[in-house]
This record gives structure tokens, C-alpha cells and sequence, in this order.
């Protein structure tokens, strides 16, 4: 379809300087099922996407540096993963209220959320590892998932400067956080993107909670990634200026971004529950669901409106990937059943049948089912014995031109036949039928080879008379007429005996 | 006959107008001897037989739609010999190819339907499966309305 073809072109274009690997994944598994996909997605995406610079051994030391170093951060940190911890277990109430504010509690978060997340998948990359990794070299930091969940939250709060965020005590842990994501295999892919990128990682992980509620936006208003980003350019601001964090690692977040900044104020209440099924990567996408808009930001919050540049706006359903291609994919296959049930209703005896497969070979019978008839048929009508045509042209002529003279025609020959037709009447062809029945009477097989002869010979002019009247550009000459009834009772006189 | 479905417009002219361009095709026929002369009923069969495609094309909207186009396209390529419907050789733009390979991937059970579908509705071989169906549903519209054509035209010339 064009309209899909150009929404793919542009998905195309809009991936400037991304990484080939994440979307070579992701349209991979954009045509799998999304739930089977998303634990196996996730850490692949983080895998290709994490090309950072720093070794991970100094991200280690200076993570541990700073845990050992600053130990009353933690409870901010605490303070503000609360609102993460919460999101990423997907809504527990108990969670987020336990959560909040005291380190004390952070230890049973700490216990708590590994045992909530990993049933989710995404988040169950992260904190797992977190935990796992961390007590060897600061047993006496309780707030282990706190800990990191702060130092996530911190990435958002210092925007795509990461240099700062370095500088920062904090700077470091929430890379070593992303660098955990996952697990010790993604040391050696980190290391890259660690610098560059871990905010965008933090920033999905964190977003799903800023999504959540409007204190978390709150929040992250100050703070970097897509979701700050939403928020601040709702001025619509370009795509790409509103992603500066999200360069490199997800395109379609880029896209998403700058589509939906402003749809996103206004939606994101509405598409916050989007978010737990989603994949963790695509963070945006919950928030501003895949709106294939060309180059209509605004458009993004009207996607039920007629679109004004001709394309349609798609809208991601909830639990469902977001990705341009599956979207794609999603509206192709919603057009095609939606074809499927019309085709249904034509078939006959096709309503009871359930499932593509079946209907199509339903009709795929039908249509051959139609054509043999259409053979058959035709077989029928050459041993019928053609000759009855000419009563038929006579017939056919004079009914034609009587409906002509009402109707005006002079446009060209096949479309004028449809359009100069429609005021036939109703039951033309039993009237036809019927006068055929009258003319010819049962007694004319014996007649048949002589009559032949005399048809041919006699009624050829007439005939081409009649042809011409109807394949001509009005040549209405008076002749038909007298043609027409000249060959009828022609007929008659030949017919009687 | 009017199609209900505001998206997809499938309505086809009256079974009058298949009457009429149907009868016009016959004496057509007509008017090449065909009849007269003793030929092989197969030969006639299949005269019929075009003829009928041929005014239904032209009853259904003459080149409006993909199927009808092309079904007069490759009437008027054989026209000098009697070819058992003859595929369109497909135009291999990028654009085509590359729909052919994603739709390869997708719903690989109705793409196997969709491929069998091209075969049989003519001009398929360029559309892809969403835009097929839609013509599918068009030429399945127009062939019942010719094949009741034709049969009351069996039914009315048959010695009774």
C-alpha cells in the first residue's frame, strides 16, 4: 500500500545516526510476537545500543568510591527511586509506599523489587544483577537497589551531560546501574556507550514511572532523557532537539520524541498504562504512541482526526510493541482481515467458518468455483446454437436506442456503455428473455439450417446496422428503427411456417 | 448491488449492464462467422468464453479497476491466438520486489492464500495482498453477476 510504503520510507529516513544493529533487531522482532520477544529484545537492545567509552572496571571503582563515599545520598537517592521502584514493579502500591523516603526501608524495597520485577522481564534485568553485584563491595550500603534506582533517577536530573553527571558522585553509578542491566555480559558492550548512553538507559528505565504519575514528571522536568524532553519541548521543539539523550540507542524513541512532544503532555495520563507491557526500550512509545505522522507533530494528539496530509495516523495499542515496523505490520494486517470480513460476507456460507486459513481457501474455492461456471456456461451457450442472437441484437437494438434517445452519450465506448445504460429498466433481461421465448417457436430445428443461410444473408445489413448504432459515437441514424422492427417481424414471418 | 462498506468500494453496475455488454460481445462474435462456419465447438467454446471475460471487464468498469485492466490488457495481446489466459509478466520495480519480500515474512498462511489468489484473479501478480483482496472482492461481485448473466441467457435459449 503506498500509504505504508511511505511511512516506512520515512521511518527510514528519520534514522539518522543510529546504531544498524538495534534496528536490525528490532525489526527482527518486530515481526515476532511482543510478549515472546521482550526479556530477549531488551538485553539486546541494550547490548548493540551500549557502545560507551569507559571501561567498566573504572565505572566499578568509582561507583564504589562513591557508595563508600557519600552515604547520605543514598537516601535521596532512596527518596527518588522510591517513584522508579514503584513504576518498574508495575504498579505495586505497597512497593512505592514502602519505598519512599526512608533508607530504612529501602532494604526490604531492595529485597522487594527483585521479586517484583522479574516477572515483569524488563526490569528484571536490572535489579537482580544490581543487587547481586553490589553487596561484595559494600556490605554495609543496605539500600543496594535504592541506590541504583537514585543514580538512575540522577541521570534524568542532569540531562545529557554526562560529563557532569561523571564529575558528580553520582555521576558514575547509575552507568555501573546500566552497566549491570545486564548482567555481566554487557561489560564489554558497555563500555562505549556507557558514557554517552547510560542516561538514555536510566532514562527508559526511569521514564516508565514518570509516566505514571504526574509527580514524577515533576521530577524529571529537570532532568534529562526523552521523557524531560517531552515535557520541556512542548513548544515543539525538532525531533532531534528534544532527544539529545536518546541519540544513537533508539531511533524510534527520536521519532517518537519529537512526534509526540506535545501530544505528550496531554497523553501521557492517558497512555501511562501502556508502559509495563511495553518494552522497557521503548520508553517513549508509551508515553506518545506510535503516531506515523509524517512531519505533524500536532497531529500526533488528533489521531482520530481525517489526517490533512493524506496519511493515516496509527496509534500503538496498549501491550503492544511500538516499533514504526511493527506498526506497519499491525495496520497492514488490520487492513487485510479487515478485507477478509467484507470477502466474508460475499462468499456464501463463509460466516460460520472461523480463521484465515480456512476463509481464504474458501475463497480461493469460490472464485475457481465462479470461473468453472463461467466455462461451463459459455460451453453451454456455444451448442445452444448462437443464431437466436440476432433476435436478441434486434431486440437489444431497439431497447437500446429507445433509452438512448433519453440519455444523452457521446462519451467514449466502454464506459459509455455502463453509464448510458443505467436508466434501463429493471427486468431488461427477462423482458428480453421473454420476447425471445415469443418470437421463436418450438418448431425450428428442422429450420435451423436454412434458416441460417437466410439470417446471414438477410439480416447481416441489418445487424451491422444495429452494431453500428450501438458501438458508435452517436451515429443514430433512422435506419435502426426501421431496422430493428424490419428484422422482428422478419423474424416472425421467417419463424412461422 | 451496492456495496454497504464505506472503506472499501466494491459496487458493480446492474446485471442489465453485464446483459448488455455481454450480448454486444456476442454479436461481435457474430458478425466473424464464427458460428457459421463448422468449427470445433472448443474453438467457439472458448470465443465464448473470452467474450464473456471480455464484456464483463467493460461491464465492471472498463479500466477502473486493477483486474478489469488488466484482463482487457492481456485480451488484447491475444487477440490473434487463442492463449489460455497468459500471465502478465510482473514489472520488477524496487518498490514491488521489496513488498514481495516483506510479505513474505508477514502471515506467511495468508500470503501462500494471496499468492494462490493472484493466480486466479487476473492483474494480480503486481498487488500487494491487502489491495488483492479488495480486488478480489470486485471480481468476485462482477463473476456472479456475469455467470447469472449468462445463465438466464442459457435458460432463455434453450429449446424448451
Amino acid at each position: 500500500m503506498d500509504v505504508s510504503e511511505e511511512k516506512r520510507n520515512r521511518n527510514s529516513s528519520n534514522y539518522d545516526d543510529t546504531v544498524d544493529n538495534p534496528t536490525v533487531d528490532w525489526q527482527v522482532s518486530g515481526s515476532n510476537p511482543v510478549s515472546a520477544s521482550i526479556g530477549s529484545y531488551t538485553q539486546e537492545n541494550l547490548i548493540s545500543a551500549c557502545p560507551s567509552s569507559c571501561s567498566p572496571s573504572q565505572m566499578m571503582d568509582s561507583f564504589g568510591q562513591t557508595l563508600w563515599y557519600d552515604p547520605t545520598s543514598v537516601q535521596q537517592a532512596v527518596g527518588y527511586g522510591g517513584g522508579f521502584s514503584v513504576q518498574n514493579s508495575g504498579g505495586n502500591a505497597s512497593s512505592s509506599s514502602s519505598f519512599r523516603g526512608n533508607i530504612d526501608r529501602s532494604l526490604e524495597m531492595g529485597w522487594n523489587l527483585p521479586n517484583l520485577l522479574p516477572p515483569k522481564g524488563n526490569n528484571g534485568l536490572f535489579l537482580p544483577n544490581v543487587s547481586s553485584f553490589l553487596p561484595p563491595s559494600m556490605a554495609q550500603f543496605p539500600a543496594d537497589s535504592g541506590f541504583i534506582e537514585r543514580a538512575a533517577r540522577f541521570s534524568l536530573f542532569s540531562g545529557g551531560n554526562f560529563s557532569d553527571m561523571v564529575n558528580q558522585p553520582l555521576g558514575n553509578p547509575e552507568s555501573i546501574g546500566l552497566f549491570l542491566q545486564g548482567g555481566g555480559t554487557m561489560q564489554g558492550h558497555c563500555q562505549s556507550n556507557e558514557l554517552g548512553e547510560p542516561h538514555n538507559d536510566a532514562s527508559i528505565v526511569v521514564k516508565e514511572p514518570n509516566v505514571r504519575s504526574s509527580e514524577q514528571s515533576k521530577l524529571n522536568v529537570p532532568g534529562s532523557g526523552n521523557v524531560s524532553e517531552d515535557t520541556q519541548s512542548s513548544g515543539g521543539n525538532g525531533q532531534k532537539g528534544g532527544e539529545t539523550s536518546s541519540k544513537g540507542f533508539d531511533t524510534r524513541k527520536r521519532k517518537r520524541n519529537g512526534q509526540n512532544s506535545e501530544a505528550a503532555q496531554s497523553h501521557r495520563s492517558q497512555q501511562s498504562e501502556e508502559e509495563p507491557d511495553n518494552k522497557r526500550n521503548k520508553e517513549q512509545s508509551p508515553n506518545s504512541p506510535g503516531n506515523k505522522t509524517n512531519s505533524g507533530k500536532q497531529q500526533g494528539k488528533q489521531s482520530s482526526d481525517p489526517p490533512k496530509d493524506g496519511y493515516i495516523h496509527v496509534r500503538a495499542r496498549r501491550g503492544q510493541a511500538t516499533n514504526s515496523h511493527s506498526l506497519a505490520e499491525r495496520v497492514r494486517r488490520e487492513k487485510i482481515s479487515e478485507r477478509m470480513k467484507f470477502l466474508q460476507d460475499l462468499v456464501p456460507g463463509c460466516n460460520k467458518v472461523t480463521g484465515k486459513a480456512v476463509m481464504l481457501d474458501e475463497i480461493i474455492n469460490y472464485v475457481q468455483s465462479l470461473q468453472r461456471q463461467v466455462e461451463f456456461l459459455s460451453m453451454k451457450l456455444a451448442t445452444v446454437n448462437p443464431q437466436m442472437d440476432f433476435n436478441l441484437e434486434g431486440l437489444l437494438a431497439k431497447d437500446a436506442l429507445q433509452l438512448r434517445a433519453g440519455s444523452s452519450s457521446t462519451t467514449p465506448f466502454p464506459q459509455n456503455m455502463s453509464m448510458a445504460y443505467p436508466p434501463l429498466p429493471h427486468g431488461f433481461m427477462q423482458q428480453t428473455l421473454s420476447s425471445i421465448g415469443r418470437t421463436i417457436s418450438s418448431p425450428l430445428s428442422p429450420i435451423n439450417g436454412g434458416f441460417k443461410r437466410q439470417e446471414t444473408t438477410g439480416w447481416e445489413g441489418d445487424l451491422q446496422n444495429v452494431i453500428h448504432i450501438n458501438y458508435g459515437a452517436g451515429d443514430v441514424t433512422p435506419d435502426p428503427q426501421a431496422a430493428a422492427t424490419a428484422s422482428l417481424p422478419a423474424a416472425n414471418m421467417k419463424v412461422e411456417p | 448491488m451496492a456495496s454497504a462498506d464505506k472503506t472499501i468500494n466494491t459496487d458493480v453496475p446492474e446485471k442489465d449492464v453485464f446483459a448488455i455488454h455481454f450480448l454486444q460481445s456476442l454479436s461481435n462474435l457474430r458478425i466473424q462467422n464464427l458460428f457459421n462456419s463448422p468449427d470445433t465447438t472448443n474453438y467457439r467454446v472458448r470465443k465464448i468464453k473470452k467474450a464473456a471475460y471480455v464484456s464483463m471487464a467493460r461491464a465492471a468498469g472498463g479500466t477502473s479497476r486493477l483486474w478489469s485492466r488488466a484482463l482487457l490488457r492481456r485480451a488484447a495481446k491475444g487477440n490473434n491466438k487463442i492463449v489460455r489466459f497468459p500471465r502478465r509478466k510482473r514489472k520488477v520495480t524496487w518498490k514491488i520486489s521489496s513488498k514481495r519480500r516483506r510479505s513474505d515474512q508477514r502471515a506467511p498462511v495468508v500470503e501462500d492464500a494471496a499468492e494462490r489468489l493472484r493466480n486466479l484473479v487476473p492483474g494480480g501478480g503486481g498487488m500487494e495482498t491487502s489491495k488483492l483482496m479488495e480486488e478480489t472482492a470486485h471480481y468476485i461481485k462482477c463473476l456472479s453477476m456475469q455467470v447469472k448473466v449468462m445463465q438466464c441467457l442459457v435458460d432463455g435459449l434453450s429449446p424448451k
